[in-house]
């Protein structure tokens, strides 16, 4: 059995995980169990259906085709079958992506689709949609002294009055062309999957503690009429934009979460800066991106070692 | 709300046809501002509303799993499934029609349906085809390459768009196995109506043909809205636009790159030279015959050239 911690959670686990920091096993029980079991192909009672799920009551079932299903139930228990004879090496990445996010929801967390540094004792989020540079901003970032707190997912907890990031306390996720033109090789490890170009990154160094927020960017390409820089949207639209950048945004309706989410999105812009950051995608530009960050946290008073 | 592909090989016009459409519902007497057709799921590969759906990160999924997915999410949308990052401004057309855009040929995935969910997928295909001859010093400049290069990709059966697998693109991969594969792919098809454009006819009677088109996808417009369409979405003002302010649909929209170029008809006569030209009607002698494209170089005895034709 693995055991491993993330978002202030402990996971048992039969299979590794490679993206999530290990722990020792204290022998207690965990928050959250993962087992290989058998798992039907369909939920039996009232189900609302999707393209690759369904799911009815505290039961939620995934169906990755030819991959495998995962059936998450009451935000503890993940039992999961594979298909086809893929070897569990090629399903940890969807456990530790898709299907804790489902588990978050169950459990009525809030979880951004971000990757976080630190600075300054504070937590700084990339929100993207797919493809945004969350990783690559996070990388980069790490390389430059800042610690990884998150990557790709960061679960903020509100009920302290002041919004906190949760560290994963893990691992980078980067593609083949980002290690290389980051001069990351020397700290890459394992393909996610067997079949991808994507490989485990080691940060340099990584946050353990829960962080308060210090700054939440959205990532943006430079496309027309888009220009390159850090601009503030209007503080009313800044609850909807978080919003959008919710994991799993679908599973908001889908699992009635939207008053929770509201109340939430409205908390955390009230408490930090919410910014745009527009870039191009082309990692020559980097430096030029972290400089003006860089900038920018030293005009907030985020960072007194940002120089 | 019903949804009608707008499939084309790249660099036929679907795009224009897409300004066309855009421009017949605009609401304030001005051309519709070209980098404002954001509809997320204006483009079957784009990936936003296959993860929004299916929950999944495409990054960690290969090209053929994610194909095995797509006929599923094209299912939910055609059934009205939301695509999760907020709906269209022009939604005056989406009411009645949802146009789609799309590159990919009409293929089968891996486990042997349609790509595209086949009739479940959209109601019929307004499918825009452009003379080979005319599209490859486009696609050239498109991909920065050679002509000769173009001339080898659209000949070529493993060619597409987005293939990588070190990188992840902005969409998922669009099968291209060669111009004629392309459109036979598309002509030959049984499992939704098609409606097939020559752009060589929509650029000498673009009101007609739009006429005719929007017709076939049951989309109301009145002759007036046409006509004004057809001068907001003219290819100069397109241009224009297009220098002025750049069009954020390029690939990459930060180097110099022009996605509006001639859009002439005919214009690979000085464009091309006389072997580039022997080397497509060559390769896609067949199709450019059933299209109707007339072959400037000699060929072959007809007796020979029968084969070709009989598809």
């Amino acid at each position: 059995m693995h055991s491993y911690y993330m978002a202030g959670l402990s996971i048992s686990s039969e299979i590794a995980l490679p993206g999530l920091l290990a722990q020792g096993d204290d022998g207690g029980p965990s928050e959250i169990s993962i087992r290989r079991d058998k798992v039907d192909s369909a939920l039996n009672s009232k189900r609302i259906v999707g393209p690759t799920w369904q799911m009815s009551g505290d039961q939620f079932l995934l169906r990755i085709p030819n991959v495998a299903r995962f059936l998450v139930t009451g935000g503890s228990t993940v039992a999961f079958e594979t298909e086809n004879d893929t070897p569990v090496e090629d399903v940890a990445i969807f456990l530790v992506g898709t299907v804790l996010g489902i588990l978050l929801h169950q459990r009525g967390h809030i979880a951004l689709h971000a990757s976080a540094v630190q600075v300054d004792g504070k937590a700084v989020l990339f929100c993207g949609r797919s493809r945004a540079g969350k990783s690559t901003m996070a990388a980069a970032l790490s390389q430059r002294g800042y610690p990884l707190v998150t990557d790709n997912l960061c679960v903020v907890a509100t009920a302290a009055g002041t919004p906190m990031a949760l560290p994963d306390g893990g691992r980078l996720r980067l593609w083949a062309q980002a290690i290389e033109s980051l001069d990351l090789g020397t700290r890459r490890s394992a393909p996610v999957r067997t079949h991808i170009e994507k490989y485990y990154v080691e940060p340099p160094s990584a946050a353990c503690e829960a962080l308060p927020l210090g700054a939440i960017y959205v990532l943006r390409e430079t496309r027309p009429p888009l220009r390159e820089g850090i601009d503030q949207p209007h503080a009313t639209s800044t609850p909807l934009l978080l919003l959008r950048h919710i994991h799993l945004p679908l599973l908001i309706r889908k699992m009635n979460r939207e008053a929770a989410h509201f109340k939430a999105a409205i908390e955390i812009s009230n408490a930090v800066g919410i910014f745009y950051l527009t870039r191009n995608f082309e990692f020559v530009g980097m430096p030029a991106v972290i400089s003006s960050l860089e900038r920018h946290w030293r005009e907030m008073g985020l960072a007194e070692r940002a120089t | 709300m019903k949804t009608i592909w707008l499939a084309s090989y790249p660099r036929s016009g679907n795009t224009w046809f897409r300004m066309l459409i855009a421009n017949l519902f605009a609401g304030d007497g001005q051309p519709v501002n070209i980098n404002e057709l954001r509809d997320p799921r204006a483009i079957a590969s784009a990936r936003e509303p296959f993860e929004y759906l299916s929950l999944i990160d495409s990054g960690v999924l290969t090209h053929d799993e994610i194909d095995c997915l797509r006929p599923r999410i094209y299912e939910a949308l055609a059934c009205g499934a939301e695509s999760g990052h907020g709906e269209d401004s022009d939604s005056a057309v989406r009411r009645s029609v949802h146009f789609v855009k799309l590159h990919d040929a009409y293929t089968l995935t891996p486990e042997g349906e349609p790509l595209l969910a086949g009739a479940r997928g959209a109601e019929g295909a307004i499918f825009i085809v452009r003379d080979p001859r005319d599209i490859a010093q486009s696609l050239a400049k498109h991909r920065a390459t050679t002509v000769d290069d173009a001339i080898a990709f659209m000949n070529d059966p493993q060619a597409a768009f987005s293939w990588q697998t070190g990188e992840q693109r902005a969409q998922f991969r669009q099968k291209l196995p060669t111009w004629s594969g392309h459109v036979s792919s598309w002509l030959n098809q049984r499992d939704v109506p098609i409606h097939l454009v020559r752009y060589e006819d929509l650029a000498a009677d673009t009101a007609g043909r739009l006429k005719s088109a929007l017709a076939f996808a049951g989309l109301a417009a009145t002759d007036e809205a046409i006509t004004r369409a057809v001068r907001f979405a003219d290819f100069a003002r397109l241009r224009q636009q297009e220098q002025e302010n750049g069009f954020r649909e390029t690939e990459h929209p930060w180097r110099p790159q022009i996605f509006f170029r001639r859009g002439e008809v005919g214009g690979w006569r000085d464009e091309l030279t006389a072997e580039q030209v022997a080397r497509i009607e060559t390769d896609h002698e067949a199709m450019m015959r059933r299209l109707g494209y007339k072959l400037t170089t000699p060929r072959a005895p007809p007796r020979d050239r029968a084969r070709g034709t009989a598809e």
